[in-house]
């Protein structure tokens, strides 16, 4: 039996009455009472998408990342960056340790580009490539899922293993079930924030490591079961973490089962059934301030612990629409412009644009409210 | 005080509704579980059941057009080939896969294509499967086979998400690899859940027994395929009276059999690789431990025949096929595989076959597209009930084998093969 989902076809009705009067009245779906609706979070349109055919050098984009004015995308054949209205690419020919670029993070300390590869890491600083590898360095695997910069050190995930990489001492430690409380090596994403790294451990949950204590603690499902979730409050929605992020004092958790927030007391569990979350498999995930952006295989949500504003494209067509969720109701509002491809990977932010990577394509959107 | 209580039930009444109204629909157990097996199941209803559904890939790739001009149709292989204790089921693994292969090239290969594997030792430095599965890729193969070490599967199945490469699984039987939601693996073969169950039935209901040690190799073939049968046997209410581990390579088992003895088991389960644990058996018979022996599937093996001598009669294991099946589709593959390669195939082997089979047959149906052929893979109907040499193949949801698994006796210096008994939740049985 196909389970019904309330929300969704509660949210059906409402888009269907929401067109019938857009359509009847001739006036723009953009209104002020979506904004209104759509409260304090923001809400993109007027997207525009970059493919191979306008110069990125592979359609399908793992990542996106904005250095000042400039945005970095890493694609499964290279490094592009967008500049002045412009691409550049960079590959293996230019330094790079491997075509597939994963992740992207900046030093705000030196400026310099950290780049995660499948086949290493990369610190891209003065237009010179340096490259690490299990065999000259301290890495733990040469498939780097996630980097990221945190003041002077950086954090590598890998499936060996968390790395830590000291850029004054040139130091590295990594941190597996050996010496931390990880049920496996394997790690997907990191992030920072208040003194701490956050690690999404596959199977391990999350594991929380104070850099003034040096202290480890982990945050994990508390049924200990893969193939369900007995509560959706009571700790991670499940063990097998993708993606960490953290802003405002929330730690948000990515999963392929659903979402998880901790406000440093409590957890709530989200899932695609009971919120206006798209999809429960969740690729990446990226907070900014209050509001959590989630790349969802099947669009983009967005959610600030009360409203839903996510973005979808239609199957058929360039269009695209944007559902409002609030409550148990959902407003499907069509869009003229779309992400361009609801299987989405990366996201970030520059001044009133949102980036995102997708399975075909990158998309700018412009804020709109 | 009564007042509190009052409003405090009247608060819990109010809730449960609403925990129900959101709560997700169950269909059927996962996992072929037994009601009374269902984590939690005699408690609380999960508010959400994971795998009712396959998870469906959509991103981008089915629009790819299959390139032209090539000499070749590659196929990756990821398995222990050196440097592991797992090398000769590694070569085994390999050897099926090859003969299927071999056999497939002679009936005209793709369109007329040689197909080819490229294998890779998925034992090597640290993580070593990720870089292997990033140098498949490199080596634009269409799908890959393998392997058998779970942290090495787990390894490779993370990149295969990125990459975007179809991998099947003939050889690793541990229940959560394909518990990760990944929709490019598929597996076939049973895994320890299926192993489990067989054994905690078998155990405790069919002889009866009430009491039983595990040792257990220290390594995360035994902790996780022993983790099934321990709740197992505890939601049916027979706590382990012990459990204790060795490492691979161990030569002298006598602390923790002294353990075992102190324990007062009426039977054994032992969890791990033939040779260590056919010391074990030596080694309890010795001590005077007479008590039935169980053992996981890598017990079935002729390493634990020629180590344990006589002292393994009687021994009961679990194995995921029947090699002994009236099956001509069997006994051809095994002649032709002792043709080929001069020896009997085991059951890394067999699976192997069937395994590279699948990945032959979804390309002969989808062409050159990884996408695509991993649609073919997953549709839940194309290979549903698929007849292969081990047996017929029924996928569940998450596109794990949940076909019937076998068990085995040792009798007269041979294992015995026998259909798992049917799964009875007869509380009597309890003594």
């Amino acid at each position: 039996m196909k389970r019904l989902n309330p929300v969704l076809r509660y949210g059906a009705r409402i888009s269907f009455l929401t067109m019938l009067i857009v359509s009847l009245s001739g006036s723009s779906p953009y209104n002020k009472e979506i904004f209104t609706e759509a409260g304090s979070m923001p809400v993109y349109g007027n997207w525009k998408t970059f493919t191979s055919r306008d110069g990125l050098p592979a359609d399908k984009a793992y990542c996106v990342r904005v250095d000042g004015d400039r945005v970095l995308v890493g694609t499964s054949a290279g490094l592009a960056v967008y500049e002045n209205s412009e691409w550049r690419n960079y590959t293996v020919e230019d330094g790079l340790a491997h075509p597939g670029v994963l992740s992207i993070d900046i030093s705000e300390l030196t400026g310099d580009v950290w780049i995660g590869t499948l086949g290493g890491l990369n610190r891209w600083s003065a237009g010179r490539f340096e490259t690490f590898t299990q065999f000259n360095s301290g890495l733990a695997n040469d498939v780097i899922y996630s980097v990221i910069c945190d003041g002077k050190d950086v954090w590598t995930a890998t499936g060996g293993g968390a790395g830590h990489y000291d850029t004054y001492s040139g130091s590295w430690e990594i941190y597996t079930e050996r010496n931390a409380p990880m049920h496996e090596p394997w790690t997907y994403g990191v992030c920072a924030g208040d003194d701490k790294i956050f690690i999404a451990a596959w199977g391990g949950g999350v594991i929380e490591y104070n850099t003034g204590t040096n202290n480890f603690r982990d945050y994990i499902d508390p049924d200990g079961e893969m193939e369900l979730d007995v509560f959706p409050d009571d700790g991670l929605v499940h063990d097998i973490t993708t993606a960490v992020t953290y802003a405002d004092g929330i730690l948000w958790v990515g999963t392929y089962f659903g979402l998880s927030r901790y406000n440093g007391t409590h957890w709530k569990g989200y899932f695609d059934h009971d919120s206006g979350l798209l999809s429960n498999f969740i690729n990446f995930l990226k907070a900014d301030g209050p509001v959590v952006w989630l790349c969802t295989d099947k669009g983009l949500s967005s959610f600030n612990g009360d409203t839903w504003v996510s973005y979808q494209r239609n199957e058929n067509n360039y269009q695209g629409k944007v559902l409002i969720t609030n409550g148990n109701e959902t407003r499907e509002i069509d869009a003229s412009t779309s992400i361009s491809h609801n299987f989405v990977l990366g996201v970030d932010f520059i001044g009133d644009d949102i980036w995102i990577a997708t399975s075909k394509g990158v998309s700018r959107g412009e804020r709109l409210n | 005080m009564p007042r509190t209580r009052y409003i405090l039930i009247s608060v819990i009444l109010l809730l449960i509704p609403v925990l129900e109204l959101h709560g997700q629909d169950e269909k059927q157990n996962y996992g072929k579980t037994p009601d009374e097996l269902v984590p939690y199941g005699k408690f609380q209803k999960a508010y959400k059941n994971f795998f009712d559904e396959p998870q469906l890939f959509t991103g981008a790739g089915r629009e790819k057009p299959e390139p032209t001009g090539l000499s070749e149709v590659r196929i990756g292989f990821l398995g222990p080939l050196e440097g592991s204790v797992m090398v000769p089921q590694g070569i085994q693994m390999l050897q099926g896969a090859t003969l299927a292969v071999e056999e497939a090239n002679e009936r005209g290969g793709y369109k007329g294509i040689p197909f080819r594997i490229l294998a890779h030792n998925d034992v090597g430095l640290w993580g070593a499967a990720a870089n292997e599965v990033v140098k498949m890729d490199d080596e634009k193969v269409w799908a890959f086979l393998g392997t058998i070490d779970d942290i090495n599967s787990h390894v490779a199945l993370r990149v295969t998400l990125k990459l975007e490469i179809p991998m099947v699984n003939t050889g690793d039987p541990d229940p959560t690899l394909t518990e990760t939601r990944i929709p490019w693996l598929i597996r076939c073969i049973a895994d320890d859940r299926q192993s489990s169950y067989a054994l905690v039935n078998y155990i405790y209901r069919v002889k009866r027994h009430s009491r039983v040690a595990v040792m257990r190799a220290d390594n995360r073939y035994g902790r996780v395929g022993v983790m099934e049968f321990r709740d197992a046997a505890l939601r049916i209410g027979y706590p382990l009276v012990l459990e204790v581990r060795f490492a691979d390579g161990d030569t002298d088992f006598t602390t923790q059999i002294e353990r075992m003895i102190n324990s007062s088991p009426d039977a054994v389960l032992l969890w791990g690789n033939a040779k260590e644990t056919a010391l074990i058996i030596k080694q309890m018979r010795k001590m005077g431990m007479e008590q039935p022996i169980y053992g996981s599937d890598r017990l079935m093996s002729p390493d634990l025949l020629k180590i344990a001598g006589n002292d393994a009669e009687g021994l009961v294991t679990t194995c995921q096929y029947n090699p002994a099946a009236d099956n001509s589709k069997l006994k051809a593959f095994q002649k032709n595989y002792y043709e080929r390669f001069e020896m009997e195939p085991d059951v890394f082997a067999a699976h192997a076959y069937d395994g590279m089979n699948l990945i032959i047959e979804s390309i002969q149906i989808a062409g050159l597209n990884r996408t695509l052929i991993r649609d073919v893979l997953t549709d839940l109907k194309t290979f549903q009930g698929y007849q292969g040499v081990t047996g017929e193949i029924i996928f569940d949801a998450t596109w794990n084998d949940i076909g019937p698994v076998w068990m085995s006796r040792v009798r007269d210096g041979k294992f015995e093969f026998f259909p798992t008994p049917p799964m009875t939740t007869d509380s009597s049985a309890k003594r």
